[in-house]
């Protein structure tokens, strides 16, 4: 009772000190600011430390009560359990409403913290300022949420002395452990442009000096966003059952949407530091991926969307509405309010121009971002105004997602080798033609071993396309500069594209080509599908501290058995299934064990799917952090750091080459990380 | 060193004969040929649990959140997918005949994409009306673009530019 009270008492008293600091943070730096007062605002570092401080000190409260099982607090009353392993107990933080909000809370103020440090000697500048205070406030918004409608550490009711648990869902595979941390090191982190977008536009320094100041971080942030999705279709797949890696859910759609908006504005920020063009466009896209973290929470976490992933019902909702609502009309507000300074000084002279590519990239990802959001809505607008329910589910994304996707590809295989400026017919036939018969072996070869399907097809000669551009742009960067050809925002940037298409490629094949087939059989007995053999060895029975459930061995090929189970969990009574999956370069097999079996029985229900190319989604992913790491690393330096952005690039002493295209200069054809400053 | 001057008449490098118009005429053949085969050709017999699956993900789970019957491990859509299964064994029903089936006997609750009729006609409506918006908008900017490209810079204009790379050059 005693660590009860202890529990409690200093999980709201952290809370209270942090929502002091952030509130003395925000109001001390604004008054430095007002006052020019340099020491005043140099202090602000101490009180970003306090908040970090408190932060970390109520969610390293909320899991010694976890692992306490201080039944007092209600939270853990809700998804703690005297029978929880270990390591699901400690991730049982984040498997309800209010232990989530606490993970968005200390991310966000580890963010805050490393901002006022990495800025330390430059804390009396303005736009530092002001970036710190934007943090500051959504600090303060966090905190009252967690002393509020979040408040992990409410008191429950007396005598309690066990929970339910994490749900079963959150405590079947050890992926619990990393995809929700690191998908909010993304979403959380988007923070931090938002920050200095919000502080770009107070202070009128709207040229492109804070977007070099906060590149990394985007690039930071969309790499865990990135990290995050995979992670989330790797679980699905390994927990769900039901053999797929995404399933436009509400809450999956809700990580996607910043994840588009972002990847737009990873893309478009490079036509504003070369050419000084976009500005309005970039500001808004930062704007909207932070804006859509907070709708997507409120979506998810309100209540008003039901979703297998939703794990939470609160009385949230209103806050974080009215908190999009603020931040929108404050962005939307402050770039009317810098219109003036915001007009671009440049033009694009032509739509077969890198600029124009990127456009078209924005244009493309900011409609397909428009898409899953409305189809994500849209149920909820036809029960306000018709008061009647409707679903709008996967089928509907995936008629939809197709179109942009083959456009993608395109576009990911002629916007890399475009230069800026202008392209002639003659430099695209000269750079395209190998990558295009990349293409070509890519719709080929498939064809060759039967498949079929415009779609698919067309995909993977697209694939096979961007594939070849991409590496075009890595062999040139590599035989120029060597190993150092990788790293840099441009040539990592081009391994992140790979890894996008095997991703791409992966998906199509998985869905287009899967096979499935139910296999009753009875012990001892072989049966044959999709070229492999399958014999059932035995039906078992299991039991545990928290589950119960049924298990069974099936030989794959007559060599190693994979075992298909399904779990009951006692304390929810609700059947888990948990596939068992045999790995390959070019097929999974995937197993699970259709409902009705008991212990002891000698027939068992299998299901099996032959599902193609799914490891590669893996590698695929794999590509896409390796790339965006390679991303973060500095390129080569041409610039005086006091050149603009849009400053002639300096000649450099290469000799010209046989096949340099007549439309393009030298600097045209190398990558971009060279042209652009760092 | 000095580099040979090559003459004009010398024949194209092999690489760059083949980037001409007939290798990319034949590469766009090939293209061509390989979607059509690809596209026409059967798929195969489908074996009655793709079918299953096909169906199943056509169909949203009456009581689950957000599921379809395919996703859901929920009783009743194993219910729904044992009689779609029964009605696939038959023989005799096309796919949309299942699902319609489905609908009459488990309710509008299964319906898992929304009508291309009345209000909810909307929800496809949009994202053809907001690409259309984008072409054109697109079309405008690069329009006006290129008419901003083609002004003439005038003689002051051009004397403001030297002035301020003179200014730069000698800051350096």
């Amino acid at each position: 009772m005693l660590a009860a009270t202890v529990n409690g008492t200093l999980g709201h008293s952290v809370l209270l000190i942090g929502l002091v600091c952030a509130t003395f943070g925000a109001l001390a730096t604004v008054y430095g600011i007002r006052t020019g007062d340099g020491r005043l605002l140099r202090s602000t570092q101490r009180y970003a430390f306090g908040v970090a401080g408190a932060g970390i000190a109520a969610f390293a409260v909320m899991e010694r009560a976890l692992i306490q099982r201080d039944f007092s607090l209600k939270y853990v009353q809700q998804v703690g359990s005297a029978d929880t392993p270990f390591i699901f107990n400690i991730t049982a933080i984040w498997s309800a409403l209010e232990g989530s909000i606490l993970l968005w809370l200390v991310i966000l103020v580890g963010y805050t913290a490393v901002i006022a440090r990495r800025f330390r000697k430059r804390l009396d500048d303005p736009l530092v300022a002001w970036a710190l205070v934007v943090m500051f406030v959504v600090c303060i918004f966090f905190f009252v949420l967690t002393l509020g409608p979040a408040d992990a550490f409410k008191a429950g009711p007396l005598g309690v002395t066990s929970g339910l648990g994490p749900n079963p869902l959150l405590q079947n595979h050890i992926l619990v452990l990393f995809h929700p941390p690191i998908l909010y090191l993304g979403y959380v982190g988007m923070t931090v442009p938002f920050a200095f977008a919000i502080a770009a536009l107070i202070t009128g320094r709207v040229g492109e000096r804070w977007l070099t100041e906060t590149r990394r971080f985007a690039l930071f942030a969309w790499g865990f966003l990135t990290i995050g999705i995979i992670l989330g279709g790797w679980w699905s797949y390994e927990v769900l059952g039901w053999s797929g890696v995404w399933g436009w859910d509400p809450v999956e759609n809700a990580s996607l949407l910043p994840w588009l908006t972002g990847t737009a504005y990873i893309h478009s920020v490079l036509v504003q530091e070369r050419r000084g063009m976009l500005r309005v466009w970039n500001l808004t896209l930062l704007v909207s991926t932070f804006a859509l973290t907070i709708l997507g929470t409120f979506l998810t976490r309100s209540g008003v969307i039901k979703s297998v992933h939703a794990f939470s019902n609160g009385s949230i909702g209103p806050y974080l509405l009215g908190f999009f609502g603020v931040i929108a009309v404050v962005s939307l507000g402050l770039i009317a309010w810098r219109g003036d300074r915001l007009r671009s000084p440049g033009a694009i002279d032509s739509p077969m121009s890198r600029e124009g590519a990127f456009l078209a990239n924005n244009v493309l990802f900011t409609i397909f971002a428009f898409v899953v959001l409305l189809g994500t809505v849209f149920p909820l607008i036809v029960e306000a105004l018709q008061n009647r329910t409707i679903k709008v589910g996967s089928p509907y994304f995936e008629s939809l997602s197709v179109p942009f996707g083959l456009i993608l590809l395109f576009l990911m295989a002629v916007a890399p080798v475009l230069p800026w400026r202008k392209a002639s017919a003659e430099l695209l036939r000269e750079r395209l033609f190998w990558p295009a018969w990349g293409g070509v072996i890519a719709l080929v070869v498939p064809l060759a071993f039967g498949a079929t399907g415009f779609a698919a097809l067309l995909a993977f000669g697209l694939g096979g396309f961007a594939a070849g551009a991409a590496s075009r742009q890595l062999i040139l960067a590599t035989r120029r500069q060597g190993l150092r050809g990788l790293i840099g925002r441009a040539n990592g940037g081009m391994v992140v594209h790979i890894g996008v298409i095997i991703v791409a490629v992966a998906l199509v094949a998985s869905t287009t080509y899967t096979h499935s087939s139910t296999l009753a059989m009875q012990v001892g007995q072989v049966k044959r599908y999709g070229g492999h053999t399958f014999e059932l060895v035995e039906v078992q029975g299991f039991t545990t501290a928290r589950s119960n459930g049924v298990r069974v061995q099936i030989k794959v090929d007559g060599g190693q058995a994979y075992a298909p189970a399904i779990t009951t969990f006692t304390n929810f009574g609700s059947n888990i299934p948990t596939p068992s999956v045999r790995n390959g370069v070019l097929n999974d097999i995937y197993l699970t064990l259709d409902p009705g079996s008991k212990p002891g029985d000698t027939t068992a229900s299998i299901k099996v799917f032959i599902k193609p190319l799914i490891i590669w989604l893996w590698i695929g992913g794999g590509l896409m952090v390796l790339g965006t790491a390679l991303s973060g690393f500095p390129g080569k330096r041409r610039r005086l750091p006091t050149d603009p952005t849009s400053a002639l690039i300096p000649s450099t002493d290469r000799p010209p080459r046989d096949d340099d295209a007549p439309a393009s200069t030298a600097s045209d054809e190398r990558p971009s990380e060279e042209i652009v400053s760092v | 060193m000095t580099t040979a001057a090559v003459p004009a008449s010398a024949p194209k490098p092999l690489n760059r004969r083949l980037k001409g118009w007939p290798g990319w005429v034949l590469l766009l053949g090939v293209v061509v040929v390989a979607l059509l085969i690809g596209s026409t050709r059967s798929t195969g017999p489908l074996t009655d649990a793709d079918r299953l699956d096909g169906i199943a993900q056509r169909i949203a789970c009456p009581e689950c959140d957000g599921e379809s019957v395919y996703e859901s491990q929920s009783p009743a859509a194993a219910n729904i997918r044992i009689q779609v299964a029964s009605l696939i064994k038959q023989g005799t029903y096309s796919d949309d005949q299942i699902i319609a089936y489905v609908q009459t006997n488990f309710g509008t609750k299964t319906q898992l994409v929304p009508k291309a009729t009345g209000f909810d006609a909307i929800v496809w409506a949009l994202p053809v009306f907001a690409g259309v918006c984008a072409i054109g908008g697109l079309t405008v900017a690069f329009r006006r673009w290129k008419l901003a490209a083609d002004t003439v810079p005038t003689e002051q204009d051009r004397t403001l530019v030297d002035d301020a790379l003179r200014e730069q050059d000698d800051g350096r």
